[in-house]
Protein backbone atom coordinates (compact mmCIF):
# COMPACT_ATOMS: atom_id res chain seq x y z
CA UNK A 1 0.00 0.00 0.00
CA UNK A 2 2.58 2.53 1.08
CA UNK A 3 6.11 2.15 -0.70
CA UNK A 4 8.67 3.13 1.53
CA UNK A 5 10.23 6.37 1.56
CA UNK A 6 13.90 6.14 2.32
CA UNK A 7 14.34 8.91 4.05
CA UNK A 8 12.38 11.11 6.69
CA UNK A 9 9.25 10.97 5.09
CA UNK A 10 6.62 9.85 7.38
CA UNK A 11 4.48 6.92 5.79
CA UNK A 12 0.83 7.20 5.44
CA UNK A 13 0.33 5.26 8.84
CA UNK A 14 2.01 7.82 10.62
CA UNK A 15 -0.78 10.36 10.55
CA UNK A 16 -0.91 12.48 13.48
CA UNK A 17 -3.42 10.33 16.14
CA UNK A 18 -4.95 11.79 19.19
CA UNK A 19 -4.03 8.46 20.80
CA UNK A 20 -0.23 8.81 19.61
CA UNK A 21 -0.87 12.18 21.79
CA UNK A 22 -1.23 10.31 25.15
CA UNK A 23 1.39 7.78 24.00
CA UNK A 24 3.69 10.95 23.55
CA UNK A 25 3.75 12.52 26.80
CA UNK A 26 6.24 10.59 29.48
CA UNK A 27 8.77 10.87 26.53
CA UNK A 28 8.12 14.70 25.77
CA UNK A 29 7.46 15.65 29.70
CA UNK A 30 11.32 15.98 30.74
CA UNK A 31 12.43 17.43 28.16
CA UNK A 32 9.65 20.50 27.81
CA UNK A 33 9.76 21.01 31.68
CA UNK A 34 13.78 21.72 31.29
CA UNK A 35 13.21 23.74 28.04
CA UNK A 36 10.19 25.27 29.11
CA UNK A 37 11.96 26.11 32.36
CA UNK A 38 15.11 27.07 31.73
CA UNK A 39 14.75 28.23 27.89
CA UNK A 40 11.65 29.64 27.60
CA UNK A 41 10.55 30.98 30.46
CA UNK A 42 13.58 33.25 30.26
CA UNK A 43 13.55 34.45 26.95
CA UNK A 44 9.75 35.76 27.23
CA UNK A 45 11.05 37.44 30.78
CA UNK A 46 13.44 39.18 28.57
CA UNK A 47 10.86 40.51 26.32
CA UNK A 48 8.88 41.35 29.45
CA UNK A 49 11.31 42.90 31.35
CA UNK A 50 12.53 45.24 28.23
CA UNK A 51 9.72 47.19 28.90
CA UNK A 52 10.43 47.60 32.36
CA UNK A 53 12.91 50.31 33.94
CA UNK A 54 15.08 47.97 36.94
CA UNK A 55 18.37 48.03 38.48
CA UNK A 56 18.31 44.31 38.82
CA UNK A 57 18.18 43.95 42.71
CA UNK A 58 15.36 41.97 43.69
CA UNK A 59 14.35 44.46 46.54
CA UNK A 60 14.47 47.02 43.95
CA UNK A 61 11.11 47.84 42.31
CA UNK A 62 10.31 46.88 38.06
CA UNK A 63 8.57 49.71 36.93
CA UNK A 64 6.69 49.57 33.70
CA UNK A 65 7.37 52.13 31.03
CA UNK A 66 6.35 51.19 27.76
CA UNK A 67 8.67 51.72 24.95
CA UNK A 68 10.57 53.84 26.90
CA UNK A 69 13.44 51.25 26.89
CA UNK A 70 13.07 50.97 22.69
CA UNK A 71 13.08 54.88 22.09
CA UNK A 72 16.00 55.33 24.08
CA UNK A 73 18.39 52.55 22.69
CA UNK A 74 17.54 53.59 19.15
CA UNK A 75 17.86 57.31 19.78
CA UNK A 76 20.11 58.10 22.44
CA UNK A 77 21.99 54.93 22.70
CA UNK A 78 25.42 55.40 20.29
CA UNK A 79 26.92 52.31 22.01
CA UNK A 80 24.22 50.40 21.08
CA UNK A 81 24.45 51.66 17.01
CA UNK A 82 28.60 50.82 17.92
CA UNK A 83 27.42 47.46 18.42
CA UNK A 84 24.99 47.00 16.28
CA UNK A 85 27.58 48.04 13.21
CA UNK A 86 30.43 45.43 14.72
CA UNK A 87 27.97 42.81 14.74
CA UNK A 88 26.66 43.36 11.08
CA UNK A 89 30.34 44.02 10.14
CA UNK A 90 31.20 40.48 11.90
CA UNK A 91 28.38 38.35 10.12
CA UNK A 92 29.52 40.36 6.63
CA UNK A 93 33.29 39.43 7.45
CA UNK A 94 32.23 36.01 8.40
CA UNK A 95 30.68 35.30 5.47
CA UNK A 96 33.49 36.70 3.39
CA UNK A 97 37.08 35.33 4.86
CA UNK A 98 36.54 31.95 7.43
CA UNK A 99 34.32 30.68 4.75
CA UNK A 100 35.75 31.65 1.08
CA UNK A 101 39.32 30.28 2.73
CA UNK A 102 37.60 26.85 3.81
CA UNK A 103 36.02 25.88 0.53
CA UNK A 104 39.36 26.49 -0.89
CA UNK A 105 40.74 24.70 1.61
CA UNK A 106 38.07 21.93 1.26
CA UNK A 107 38.92 22.04 -2.33
CA UNK A 108 42.57 21.62 -2.55
CA UNK A 109 42.26 18.83 0.79
CA UNK A 110 39.68 16.66 -1.43
CA UNK A 111 42.29 15.18 -3.24
CA UNK A 112 44.40 12.52 -2.28
CA UNK A 113 47.90 13.85 -1.70
CA UNK A 114 50.55 13.18 1.41
CA UNK A 115 49.84 14.51 4.74
CA UNK A 116 45.88 15.25 3.83
CA UNK A 117 44.55 14.15 7.38
CA UNK A 118 47.53 16.02 9.39
CA UNK A 119 46.62 19.05 7.44
CA UNK A 120 42.79 18.28 7.99
CA UNK A 121 43.38 17.91 11.84
CA UNK A 122 45.67 20.90 12.09
CA UNK A 123 43.39 22.94 10.57
CA UNK A 124 40.30 21.65 12.80
CA UNK A 125 42.12 21.79 15.95
CA UNK A 126 41.35 25.32 17.06
CA UNK A 127 37.55 24.84 16.45
CA UNK A 128 37.29 22.10 19.88
CA UNK A 129 39.34 25.16 21.95
CA UNK A 130 37.27 27.02 24.13
CA UNK A 131 36.99 30.61 22.56
CA UNK A 132 37.42 31.79 26.19
CA UNK A 133 41.08 29.95 25.64
CA UNK A 134 41.20 31.16 22.16
CA UNK A 135 40.75 34.81 23.09
CA UNK A 136 43.97 34.16 25.99
CA UNK A 137 46.25 32.49 23.31
CA UNK A 138 45.92 35.58 21.11
CA UNK A 139 46.38 38.37 24.06
CA UNK A 140 49.22 36.60 24.90
CA UNK A 141 50.64 36.86 20.78
CA UNK A 142 49.02 40.96 20.45
CA UNK A 143 50.66 41.86 23.02
CA UNK A 144 52.49 45.34 22.20
CA UNK A 145 55.96 44.30 23.77
CA UNK A 146 56.31 40.77 24.09
CA UNK A 147 53.92 39.32 21.69
CA UNK A 148 54.90 37.33 18.74
CA UNK A 149 52.80 39.35 16.33
CA UNK A 150 54.75 42.61 17.17
CA UNK A 151 58.21 40.59 17.37
CA UNK A 152 57.55 38.85 14.39
CA UNK A 153 57.23 42.41 12.03
CA UNK A 154 60.19 43.31 13.84
CA UNK A 155 62.35 40.57 13.31
CA UNK A 156 61.46 41.03 9.52
CA UNK A 157 62.02 44.66 9.12
CA UNK A 158 58.50 45.77 8.93
CA UNK A 159 58.59 46.98 12.57
CA UNK A 160 56.74 50.29 11.06
CA UNK A 161 53.71 47.89 10.84
CA UNK A 162 53.44 47.16 14.88
CA UNK A 163 50.65 47.68 16.52
CA UNK A 164 49.09 47.93 19.95
CA UNK A 165 46.40 45.23 18.25
CA UNK A 166 43.97 45.26 20.77
CA UNK A 167 44.41 49.01 22.54
CA UNK A 168 44.04 50.57 19.29
CA UNK A 169 40.23 51.80 18.66
CA UNK A 170 40.29 51.67 15.19
CA UNK A 171 41.49 48.40 14.37
CA UNK A 172 41.01 46.08 17.61
CA UNK A 173 37.50 44.86 16.09
CA UNK A 174 39.79 43.60 12.84
CA UNK A 175 42.42 42.03 15.52
CA UNK A 176 40.13 40.29 17.33
CA UNK A 177 38.18 39.22 13.99
CA UNK A 178 41.76 37.55 12.87
CA UNK A 179 41.42 34.79 16.30
CA UNK A 180 38.05 34.17 15.09
CA UNK A 181 39.08 33.94 12.06
CA UNK A 182 41.90 30.83 13.37
CA UNK A 183 39.28 29.04 15.20
CA UNK A 184 36.49 28.90 13.08
CA UNK A 185 38.07 27.72 9.43
CA UNK A 186 38.34 24.01 10.76
CA UNK A 187 34.18 24.05 10.87
CA UNK A 188 33.71 25.24 7.43
CA UNK A 189 36.09 22.84 6.31
CA UNK A 190 34.95 20.04 7.52
CA UNK A 191 31.24 20.59 6.38
CA UNK A 192 32.55 21.38 2.76
CA UNK A 193 34.83 18.58 2.68
CA UNK A 194 31.69 16.33 3.50
CA UNK A 195 29.92 18.03 0.81
CA UNK A 196 32.26 17.55 -1.68
CA UNK A 197 31.97 14.03 -0.98
CA UNK A 198 28.25 13.44 -2.77
CA UNK A 199 29.95 15.48 -5.97
CA UNK A 200 29.50 12.56 -8.45
CA UNK A 201 32.89 11.34 -9.98
CA UNK A 202 31.52 10.23 -12.94
CA UNK A 203 29.85 13.86 -13.95
CA UNK A 204 33.48 15.33 -13.16
CA UNK A 205 34.98 12.63 -15.05
CA UNK A 206 32.45 12.93 -18.28
CA UNK A 207 32.83 17.28 -18.49
CA UNK A 208 36.73 16.37 -18.57
CA UNK A 209 36.55 13.88 -21.48
CA UNK A 210 33.99 16.60 -23.03
CA UNK A 211 36.96 19.01 -22.92
CA UNK A 212 36.29 21.19 -19.65
CA UNK A 213 39.12 22.84 -17.99
CA UNK A 214 39.03 22.83 -14.28
CA UNK A 215 36.99 26.26 -13.84
CA UNK A 216 34.67 24.72 -15.84
CA UNK A 217 34.00 21.85 -13.69
CA UNK A 218 34.13 23.84 -10.85
CA UNK A 219 32.05 26.15 -11.55
CA UNK A 220 29.23 23.83 -13.80
CA UNK A 221 29.97 20.86 -12.03
CA UNK A 222 31.17 21.27 -8.40
CA UNK A 223 29.46 24.45 -6.92
CA UNK A 224 26.28 23.35 -8.06
CA UNK A 225 26.65 19.99 -6.19
CA UNK A 226 27.75 22.00 -3.11
CA UNK A 227 24.83 24.38 -2.89
CA UNK A 228 22.92 22.46 -0.59
CA UNK A 229 25.87 22.38 1.88
CA UNK A 230 26.43 26.25 1.09
CA UNK A 231 23.20 27.40 2.32
CA UNK A 232 24.03 25.32 5.69
CA UNK A 233 27.27 27.03 6.09
CA UNK A 234 25.80 30.29 5.28
CA UNK A 235 22.97 30.22 8.20
CA UNK A 236 25.25 28.86 10.71
CA UNK A 237 28.15 31.38 9.95
CA UNK A 238 25.50 33.98 10.24
CA UNK A 239 23.77 32.65 13.51
CA UNK A 240 27.27 31.92 14.88
CA UNK A 241 28.25 35.39 14.24
CA UNK A 242 25.67 36.72 16.27
CA UNK A 243 27.06 34.86 19.10
CA UNK A 244 30.06 36.04 19.51
CA UNK A 245 30.75 36.64 22.51
CA UNK A 246 33.50 34.83 24.33
CA UNK A 247 36.20 36.14 21.98
CA UNK A 248 35.45 39.65 23.05
CA UNK A 249 34.97 39.30 26.48
CA UNK A 250 38.26 37.60 26.66
CA UNK A 251 39.85 40.20 24.14
CA UNK A 252 39.06 43.23 24.69
CA UNK A 253 35.67 42.85 27.20
CA UNK A 254 33.94 45.50 24.64
CA UNK A 255 36.55 48.21 24.51
CA UNK A 256 38.57 50.36 23.81
CA UNK A 257 36.02 53.00 24.32
CA UNK A 258 33.40 50.22 23.07
CA UNK A 259 35.08 50.17 19.92
CA UNK A 260 34.22 46.41 19.83
CA UNK A 261 31.34 46.01 21.46
CA UNK A 262 28.98 43.26 19.95
CA UNK A 263 24.79 42.79 20.78
CA UNK A 264 25.33 40.18 22.68
CA UNK A 265 27.75 41.70 25.28
CA UNK A 266 26.34 45.02 25.51
CA UNK A 267 23.01 43.64 26.37
CA UNK A 268 24.74 41.74 28.96
CA UNK A 269 27.16 44.60 30.81
CA UNK A 270 23.75 46.59 30.56
CA UNK A 271 21.97 44.25 32.58
CA UNK A 272 24.72 42.99 35.02
CA UNK A 273 27.64 45.35 34.94
CA UNK A 274 25.34 48.99 34.44
CA UNK A 275 22.28 47.34 36.24
CA UNK A 276 20.05 48.50 33.58
CA UNK A 277 17.84 45.03 32.85
CA UNK A 278 15.21 47.35 30.71
CA UNK A 279 17.66 48.77 28.79
CA UNK A 280 20.00 45.29 28.54
CA UNK A 281 16.98 43.44 27.63
CA UNK A 282 15.94 45.84 24.81
CA UNK A 283 19.63 44.98 23.40
CA UNK A 284 18.29 41.49 23.99
CA UNK A 285 15.11 41.81 22.25
CA UNK A 286 16.33 43.12 19.25
CA UNK A 287 19.51 40.27 19.25
CA UNK A 288 16.34 38.28 19.44
CA UNK A 289 14.38 39.50 16.58
CA UNK A 290 17.41 39.53 14.09
CA UNK A 291 18.16 36.02 14.92
CA UNK A 292 14.75 34.71 14.98
CA UNK A 293 14.20 36.41 11.35
CA UNK A 294 17.35 34.36 9.98
CA UNK A 295 16.43 30.79 11.85
CA UNK A 296 12.62 30.33 11.69
CA UNK A 297 13.20 30.99 7.50
CA UNK A 298 16.21 28.04 7.68
CA UNK A 299 14.07 25.75 10.23
CA UNK A 300 10.97 26.03 7.72
CA UNK A 301 13.32 25.47 4.85
CA UNK A 302 14.81 22.47 6.95
CA UNK A 303 11.68 20.40 8.43
CA UNK A 304 9.68 20.80 5.65
CA UNK A 305 10.04 17.72 3.65
CA UNK A 306 8.77 15.60 6.17
CA UNK A 307 5.10 16.30 5.21
CA UNK B 1 41.95 13.40 -10.35
CA UNK B 2 43.91 13.28 -13.50
CA UNK B 3 44.60 9.60 -12.88
CA UNK B 4 41.37 8.79 -13.18
CA UNK B 5 41.02 9.70 -16.80
CA UNK B 6 42.85 6.96 -19.14
CA UNK B 7 44.90 8.88 -20.90
CA UNK B 8 44.58 8.12 -24.40
CA UNK B 9 46.56 11.21 -26.08
CA UNK B 10 49.40 12.47 -25.46
CA UNK B 11 49.71 11.11 -22.06
CA UNK B 12 53.07 12.23 -21.17
CA UNK B 13 52.04 16.15 -21.14
CA UNK B 14 48.94 15.17 -19.82
CA UNK B 15 50.91 14.00 -16.91
CA UNK B 16 53.38 16.31 -16.10
CA UNK B 17 50.80 19.06 -15.85
CA UNK B 18 48.69 18.64 -12.97
CA UNK B 19 52.02 17.13 -11.21
CA UNK B 20 53.42 20.22 -11.22
CA UNK B 21 50.00 21.80 -9.97
CA UNK B 22 49.53 19.35 -7.59
CA UNK B 23 53.30 19.95 -6.13
CA UNK B 24 52.25 24.26 -6.10
CA UNK B 25 49.37 23.45 -4.46
CA UNK B 26 51.00 21.48 -1.73
CA UNK B 27 53.47 24.15 -0.73
CA UNK B 28 50.57 26.46 -0.72
CA UNK B 29 48.90 24.39 2.16
CA UNK B 30 51.89 23.67 3.85
CA UNK B 31 52.54 27.23 4.01
CA UNK B 32 48.93 27.87 5.62
CA UNK B 33 49.64 25.20 7.83
CA UNK B 34 52.95 26.77 9.38
CA UNK B 35 51.04 30.25 9.74
CA UNK B 36 47.56 28.03 11.38
CA UNK B 37 50.11 26.28 13.92
CA UNK B 38 52.12 29.23 14.88
CA UNK B 39 49.38 29.88 17.54
CA UNK B 40 50.51 26.61 19.12
CA UNK B 41 54.06 26.57 18.81
CA UNK B 42 54.24 29.96 20.74
CA UNK B 43 51.70 28.56 23.40
CA UNK B 44 53.64 25.12 24.05
CA UNK B 45 56.99 27.10 23.99
CA UNK B 46 55.88 30.10 26.01
CA UNK B 47 54.62 27.28 28.24
CA UNK B 48 58.14 26.60 29.10
CA UNK B 49 60.03 29.59 29.32
CA UNK B 50 61.13 31.50 32.67
CA UNK B 51 59.11 34.81 32.79
CA UNK B 52 62.65 36.64 32.05
CA UNK B 53 63.23 34.34 29.15
CA UNK B 54 59.64 35.22 27.82
CA UNK B 55 60.42 38.99 28.25
CA UNK B 56 63.78 38.28 25.93
CA UNK B 57 63.36 35.25 23.42
CA UNK B 58 61.81 35.94 20.57
CA UNK B 59 57.95 33.73 21.23
CA UNK B 60 58.44 31.48 18.28
CA UNK B 61 61.68 29.83 19.67
CA UNK B 62 61.97 27.40 22.30
CA UNK B 63 63.27 28.27 25.35
CA UNK B 64 66.79 28.69 26.12
CA UNK B 65 66.01 26.36 29.51
CA UNK B 66 62.75 24.35 29.60
CA UNK B 67 61.23 25.80 32.69
CA UNK B 68 58.91 22.67 33.52
CA UNK B 69 58.26 24.05 37.03
CA UNK B 70 55.47 26.79 35.31
CA UNK B 71 53.10 23.74 34.69
CA UNK B 72 53.22 23.12 38.54
CA UNK B 73 53.10 26.47 39.19
CA UNK B 74 50.22 27.22 36.70
CA UNK B 75 47.90 24.54 38.08
CA UNK B 76 48.30 25.86 42.25
CA UNK B 77 47.47 29.09 41.02
CA UNK B 78 44.83 28.18 38.65
CA UNK B 79 43.45 25.97 41.08
CA UNK B 80 43.14 23.44 38.26
CA UNK B 81 42.35 20.50 40.21
CA UNK B 82 39.17 21.97 41.95
CA UNK B 83 37.96 23.42 38.36
CA UNK B 84 38.85 20.47 36.07
CA UNK B 85 36.89 18.26 38.47
CA UNK B 86 33.66 20.57 38.40
CA UNK B 87 34.24 20.94 34.93
CA UNK B 88 33.88 16.95 34.83
CA UNK B 89 31.73 16.35 36.89
CA UNK B 90 29.29 18.66 35.04
CA UNK B 91 30.08 17.73 31.85
CA UNK B 92 29.62 13.60 32.79
CA UNK B 93 26.31 14.74 35.08
CA UNK B 94 25.10 16.64 31.82
CA UNK B 95 25.95 15.15 28.61
CA UNK B 96 24.05 11.29 29.38
CA UNK B 97 20.99 12.74 31.00
CA UNK B 98 20.35 15.29 28.28
CA UNK B 99 21.18 12.68 25.41
CA UNK B 100 18.44 10.34 27.42
CA UNK B 101 15.87 12.97 27.73
CA UNK B 102 16.44 14.45 24.46
CA UNK B 103 16.18 10.93 22.58
CA UNK B 104 13.23 10.41 24.83
CA UNK B 105 11.53 13.65 23.03
CA UNK B 106 12.84 12.80 19.63
CA UNK B 107 11.47 9.43 19.93
CA UNK B 108 8.18 10.60 20.61
CA UNK B 109 8.02 13.71 17.96
CA UNK B 110 9.13 11.04 15.43
CA UNK B 111 7.55 7.93 16.04
CA UNK B 112 4.38 9.47 18.04
CA UNK B 113 3.53 12.06 15.61
CA UNK B 114 0.21 13.81 17.21
CA UNK B 115 -1.83 16.87 16.47
CA UNK B 116 1.04 19.75 16.44
CA UNK B 117 3.83 17.75 17.13
CA UNK B 118 5.71 19.68 14.09
CA UNK B 119 5.04 22.79 15.38
CA UNK B 120 6.47 21.68 18.79
CA UNK B 121 9.20 20.73 17.03
CA UNK B 122 9.97 23.64 15.39
CA UNK B 123 9.13 25.40 19.00
CA UNK B 124 11.57 23.78 20.59
CA UNK B 125 14.60 23.49 17.88
CA UNK B 126 14.63 27.49 17.45
CA UNK B 127 15.73 27.78 21.02
CA UNK B 128 19.21 26.32 19.84
CA UNK B 129 19.78 29.12 17.46
CA UNK B 130 19.49 32.26 19.48
CA UNK B 131 22.16 33.30 21.37
CA UNK B 132 21.91 32.10 25.35
CA UNK B 133 22.92 35.93 26.16
CA UNK B 134 19.40 36.87 25.58
CA UNK B 135 18.41 34.57 28.28
CA UNK B 136 20.36 35.31 31.20
CA UNK B 137 19.16 38.28 32.84
CA UNK B 138 16.01 36.23 34.24
CA UNK B 139 17.79 33.01 33.93
CA UNK B 140 20.08 34.72 37.01
CA UNK B 141 16.85 35.67 38.81
CA UNK B 142 15.16 32.40 38.00
CA UNK B 143 18.36 30.57 39.71
CA UNK B 144 18.52 32.70 42.85
CA UNK B 145 14.91 32.60 43.39
CA UNK B 146 15.42 28.71 43.14
CA UNK B 147 18.35 28.62 45.62
CA UNK B 148 20.26 27.18 43.11
CA UNK B 149 22.60 30.43 42.23
CA UNK B 150 26.60 29.30 42.53
CA UNK B 151 26.06 25.81 42.50
CA UNK B 152 26.96 23.01 40.07
CA UNK B 153 23.75 21.85 39.92
CA UNK B 154 21.97 25.40 39.04
CA UNK B 155 24.34 25.15 35.88
CA UNK B 156 23.90 21.73 34.74
CA UNK B 157 19.58 22.62 34.51
CA UNK B 158 20.17 25.54 31.90
CA UNK B 159 22.64 23.55 29.84
CA UNK B 160 20.73 20.76 29.58
CA UNK B 161 17.84 22.84 28.64
CA UNK B 162 19.76 24.60 26.00
CA UNK B 163 21.82 21.56 25.00
CA UNK B 164 19.10 19.48 24.45
CA UNK B 165 17.17 21.34 21.05
CA UNK B 166 20.11 20.35 18.55
CA UNK B 167 20.35 16.77 19.80
CA UNK B 168 16.53 16.22 19.47
CA UNK B 169 17.11 18.15 15.58
CA UNK B 170 19.64 15.08 14.92
CA UNK B 171 18.26 12.49 16.73
CA UNK B 172 14.59 13.62 15.20
CA UNK B 173 15.78 13.11 11.76
CA UNK B 174 17.22 9.58 12.64
CA UNK B 175 14.61 7.95 14.35
CA UNK B 176 12.58 9.30 11.24
CA UNK B 177 14.60 7.26 8.81
CA UNK B 178 13.72 4.00 10.76
CA UNK B 179 11.78 2.07 7.93
CA UNK B 180 7.72 1.65 9.76
CA UNK B 181 7.86 -1.97 8.95
CA UNK B 182 10.22 -2.69 11.40
CA UNK B 183 8.42 -0.72 13.88
CA UNK B 184 5.00 -2.76 12.87
CA UNK B 185 6.59 -6.16 12.82
CA UNK B 186 7.79 -5.02 15.96
CA UNK B 187 4.24 -4.41 17.16
CA UNK B 188 2.42 -7.90 15.45
CA UNK B 189 4.80 -9.31 18.31
CA UNK B 190 3.26 -7.38 21.22
CA UNK B 191 6.02 -5.28 21.92
CA UNK B 192 5.60 -1.93 23.65
CA UNK B 193 6.13 1.55 23.01
CA UNK B 194 9.12 1.65 25.32
CA UNK B 195 10.31 -1.56 23.92
CA UNK B 196 10.02 0.05 20.47
CA UNK B 197 11.81 3.13 21.67
CA UNK B 198 14.83 1.22 23.68
CA UNK B 199 15.27 -2.47 21.38
CA UNK B 200 15.11 -0.50 18.37
CA UNK B 201 15.04 3.07 17.65
CA UNK B 202 17.59 3.85 20.07
CA UNK B 203 20.42 0.60 19.12
CA UNK B 204 20.29 1.91 15.51
CA UNK B 205 20.59 5.70 16.20
CA UNK B 206 23.73 4.79 18.28
CA UNK B 207 26.44 6.35 15.89
CA UNK B 208 24.14 9.76 15.96
CA UNK B 209 24.20 9.08 20.09
CA UNK B 210 28.23 8.65 20.06
CA UNK B 211 28.64 11.69 17.53
CA UNK B 212 26.48 14.03 19.91
CA UNK B 213 27.99 12.52 23.12
CA UNK B 214 31.37 14.35 22.31
CA UNK B 215 30.07 17.17 20.79
CA UNK B 216 27.96 17.67 23.69
CA UNK B 217 31.13 16.42 25.90
CA UNK B 218 33.25 19.55 24.36
CA UNK B 219 30.60 22.18 24.09
CA UNK B 220 29.85 21.67 27.86
CA UNK B 221 33.44 21.56 28.70
CA UNK B 222 34.13 25.09 26.87
CA UNK B 223 31.29 26.61 27.40
CA UNK B 224 31.44 30.18 29.21
CA UNK B 225 28.70 32.74 29.35
CA UNK B 226 26.28 30.88 31.54
CA UNK B 227 28.72 29.83 33.79
CA UNK B 228 29.98 33.63 34.33
CA UNK B 229 26.54 34.61 34.79
CA UNK B 230 25.80 31.47 37.52
CA UNK B 231 28.63 30.45 39.18
CA UNK B 232 30.18 33.09 41.13
CA UNK B 233 32.55 31.69 43.77
CA UNK B 234 35.98 30.23 42.75
CA UNK B 235 35.47 26.86 44.39
CA UNK B 236 32.89 26.39 42.08
CA UNK B 237 34.42 27.52 38.81
CA UNK B 238 34.58 25.67 36.14
CA UNK B 239 37.47 25.42 33.11
CA UNK B 240 36.84 28.90 30.98
CA UNK B 241 36.36 30.42 34.00
CA UNK B 242 39.53 29.42 35.40
CA UNK B 243 40.98 30.59 32.02
CA UNK B 244 39.69 34.21 32.03
CA UNK B 245 40.68 34.19 35.47
CA UNK B 246 44.17 33.29 35.08
CA UNK B 247 44.79 35.53 32.05
CA UNK B 248 43.15 38.83 33.91
CA UNK B 249 44.63 38.16 37.13
CA UNK B 250 47.94 36.98 35.90
CA UNK B 251 48.59 38.32 32.42
CA UNK B 252 52.08 39.34 32.88
CA UNK B 253 53.07 35.50 33.69
CA UNK B 254 53.37 34.59 31.04
CA UNK B 255 54.91 31.14 31.32
CA UNK B 256 52.04 29.71 33.74
CA UNK B 257 49.51 31.32 31.95
CA UNK B 258 50.60 29.06 28.79
CA UNK B 259 50.79 26.24 30.50
CA UNK B 260 47.62 26.31 32.13
CA UNK B 261 45.88 27.16 28.94
CA UNK B 262 47.79 23.56 27.55
CA UNK B 263 46.35 21.84 30.95
CA UNK B 264 42.82 23.24 30.29
CA UNK B 265 42.39 21.76 26.51
CA UNK B 266 44.05 18.43 27.19
CA UNK B 267 40.88 16.86 28.16
CA UNK B 268 39.26 18.30 24.37
CA UNK B 269 41.89 17.19 22.62
CA UNK B 270 42.25 13.28 23.93
CA UNK B 271 38.80 13.61 23.03
CA UNK B 272 38.91 15.51 19.87
CA UNK B 273 41.86 13.21 18.44
CA UNK B 274 40.13 9.91 19.26
CA UNK B 275 37.24 10.57 18.26
CA UNK B 276 37.99 12.91 15.12
CA UNK B 277 35.44 11.43 12.74
CA UNK B 278 32.53 11.70 15.21
CA UNK B 279 33.41 15.55 14.72
CA UNK B 280 32.80 15.40 11.09
CA UNK B 281 29.57 13.01 11.22
CA UNK B 282 28.06 15.14 13.91
CA UNK B 283 28.77 18.67 12.99
CA UNK B 284 27.94 17.28 9.36
CA UNK B 285 24.59 15.49 10.31
CA UNK B 286 23.05 18.42 11.92
CA UNK B 287 23.85 20.59 9.37
CA UNK B 288 23.13 19.01 6.05
CA UNK B 289 19.27 18.47 5.38
CA UNK B 290 18.88 15.12 4.36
Amino acid sequence: MTTLSPRRGAPSSYRPDARNGMLAVPYLVPALVLYVGFVLYPLVDTVRLSFFSWSGFRTRPQDFVGVDNYVRLFTADPVFWRAMLNSVLWVALSLLVPMLLSLVLALALNRRMVGRNVFRSIFYMPAVFASITVAAVWRWIYNPTMGALNQLLDHVGLGGLAHEWLGDPSIAIYSIFAASIWQAVGFGLVLFLAGLQQVQQELVDSARVDGANAWHVFRNVTLPALRPTTAVVVVLTVINSLKVYDLVVGMTGGGPVQSTQVLALWSVTQSFQNHNVGMGSAVAVVLLVISLSLVVPYLVWSLRDNK
Amino acid sequence: MSSSIPSVRSGVRRRARPDWFRAGLWVALLLALIVWSIPFLVMVFTSFKANADAAASAPWLPPSEWHVANYADAARTGRLATTAVNSLIVALVKVPIGLAVASAAAFALSRLPFRGSRVLLAVIVVGSMVPVQIALSPLFTEMLNLGLLNSLAGLVLPYLAFGIPYQIFILHGFFSAIPVELEEAARLDGASTFRIFWRICLPLAVPALGALFILDFVATWNEYAIAQTLLQSQSNWTIPLAVQGFSTQYSTNFGPLNAFIIMSVVPVLIVYLLFQRSFVSGAFAGAVKS
